[in-house]
């Protein structure tokens, strides 16, 4: 079944929904900003300034100034947060410890995550962040923002918060850093009836679900992310706000093995795209490629001269499975060795294409090192055929929650439980068979045991007959 | 459900720790009641926290739940 929306979206317009006037938005001057000392004495964070990169000290000192220069009813929240926050932060620099106390009650009605309690264990030398909430803001499929939805969510915030956020957390969200207790229901109402906007994953949950910009500005995209991503998060909305699970649980969707968004090194379930007929070529192009025509890597590194395309020693020699070579001029691809790790098309862009009979691989997983080291997900479904409503990936998905659900112990990840318990009980659990593309090890452990019931006859059974034809 | 939420409170209110993670209210609730599913617990704990007498303990990685008004308040 279908995720339906209620009502259909409604246009945003920032004239409508803005707070700040225009006067109130650029209240100060270059020369004011140069000559603006915060009051707490911050010589390391000052440091962070130099250099020829952007800085978040340089910006939250804009901010401070420009929160200092609004008047005090135009702003919910103290107007000197950002001065303590960088107050604080030295302070911590100085100690060597962090001096945030970390968790809490707080949270939105009916929700178990999006909010994260942070409160300052210095109140008195730091009083307007005594209480710093954070909130994770669901960012859209892709990350396709309007401007009138980005201005209108920093004017809530600048009111509501202390107007600094983070685009983007590691999950993809939109992070709003640091905001009281009070607020926090008047943002969550805000974001929900009039910008349309939820709150993330957090916690014990479903994390915000993302995607890479897949078909929407990309050739190599194998299924549409953005569609399988915004399914996914709008039919497991009970597993995003409330929290039953073991510990967090990831889901991300790559278009294709480049894995933009790292699924393969950061989520429970990675989406993969790939295809399974072969690399389409086109002989014209390679040529020009070798004729140097075209420029290769479509005329990315382009800042050094590395000298003549050489397909031989830049494509054909790279290949990790070494099933390309050239033939009377054209370019040969056994394709059923083949790895589908992207190097030759990331290469000749116009010569070569991903298949066209496509779909996803499916991989679990991965995780980041807290317990027993980072691990990559493991391959357990080579591919899979996908279409809108995804209900053969639903199924998937309760399969391995039931099993992570009953099993897991508090705070062990699914790679972890899948580690406890062996790649065979998961596949038992899953109902899989198992097959050569999904060991975890490819080519280095391809030990999959046999269990008595699998085997004819089981493991008593007399080798008389088996004897007849082989000889000792 | 009522009974569900009723087996949820008794431990709620009698455990050693003020919070606790799902599992080990899971598992409360299932000495009690052996057939329930999991689901079903949830969906009463989440009945539970709309009606103000459970709350949600985050540390942004872990969730945990606790008992209105036992061990740590909202503004500590
Ligand atoms: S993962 Fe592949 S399909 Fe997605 S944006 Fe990157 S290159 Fe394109
Ligand atoms: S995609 Fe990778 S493995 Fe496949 S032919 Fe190209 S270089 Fe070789």
């Amino acid at each position: 079944m279908a995720f339906e929306p209620r009502e259909p979206q409604k246009e945003l317009k920032y004239q409508d929904l803005r707070i700040y006037s225009d006067q109130e938005l650029k209240n100060y001057t270059e020369e004011e900003l140069k000559n603006f000392k915060i009051k707490h004495k911050t010589p390391m964070c000052d440091e962070l300034e130099k250099g020829p990169w952007p800085s978040f000290v340089a910006d939250t000192k804009r901010e401070a100034l420009h929160r200092k220069k609004l008047s005090g009813d135009r702003l919910m929240v103290n107007s000197d947060v950002a001065e303590d926050l960088l107050g604080q932060l030295e302070r911590s620099f100085k100690d060597g410890e962090t001096h945030w106390k970390h968790g809490g009650i707080v949270g939105v009605f009916g929700y178990g995550g999006g909010v994260i309690g942070r409160y300052s264990d210095s109140p008195e030398e730091y009083p307007s962040i005594a209480h710093f909430h954070t909130l994770r803001v669901n960012q859209p499929a892709s990350k396709f923002y309007s401007s009138d939805y980005l201005r209108s969510i920093c004017d809530l915030w600048e009111y509501r918060g202390s107007g600094l956020m983070n685009l983007h957390g590691s999950t993809g969200d939109i992070i709003f850093l640091g905001t009281t207790t009070e607020q926090l229901e008047p943002i969550f109402y805000e974001l929900g009836h009039v910008l349309q906007q939820d709150l993330g994953g957090s916690g014990s949950n479903l994390r915000t679900p993302s995607c890479c910009i897949g078909r929407a500005r990309c050739e190599w995209s194998c299924y549409d992310t953005q569609a399988m991503c915004y399914e996914l998060t709008h039919y497991y909305q009970d597993e995003l706000h409330r929290p039953a699970f073991p510990y967090k649980f990831k889901f991300k969707f790559d278009g294709c093995p480049n894995c933009c968004v790292a699924s393969i090194a950061r989520a429970d379930m990675s989406f993969i795209g790939t295809w399974r007929d072969n690399i389409r070529i086109d002989q014209d192009a390679v040529k020009a490629y070798v004729e140097g025509d075209i420029a290769p890597n479509a005329g990315a590194h382009a800042g050094k001269d590395w000298g003549k395309f050489d397909i031989q020693k830049e494509v054909i020699d790279l290949c990790p499975t070494r099933c390309m070579w050239m033939e009377d001029g054209k370019l040969m691809i056994d394709d059923k060795e083949c790895t589908r790790c992207m190097h030759c098309i990331n290469v000749m862009p116009r010569a070569l294409r991903p298949g066209a009979d496509t779909g996803v691989s499916i991989l679990f997983g991965a995780k980041a090192p807290i317990l027993e080291g980072a691990q990559m997900s493991l391959l357990t479904i080579p591919f899979m055929k996908v279409e809108h409503p995804y209900d053969n990936v639903k199924a998937i998905v309760d399969k391995c929650w039931d099993w992570w659900m009953e099993e897991g112990k508090n705070r062990e990840r699914l790679g972890e439980l899948i580690q406890r318990y062996g790649v065979p009980k998961f596949l038992e659990i899953m109902e899989l068979p198992p097959m050569p593309q999904m060991v975890r090890e490819p080519r280095s452990n391809p030990y999959i045991f046999w269990k008595e019931e699998d085997v004819p006859g089981g493991f008593t059974r007399s080798i008389d007959d088996y004897r007849k034809r082989h000889k000792r | 459900m009522e009974d569900i939420k009723k087996a949820i409170l008794d431990f709620a209110e009698t455990s050693k720790k003020t919070k606790f993670y799902f599992n080990d209210m899971e598992k409360a609730v299932k000495k009690v009641m052996p057939d329930i599913k999991a689901r079903e617990i949830k969906k009463a704990a989440t009945a539970l926290v709309n009606e103000e007498k459970l709350v949600f303990f985050s540390t942004g990685s872990t969730t945990m739940y606790g008992m209105k008004g036992r061990g740590q308040t909202e503004d500590h």
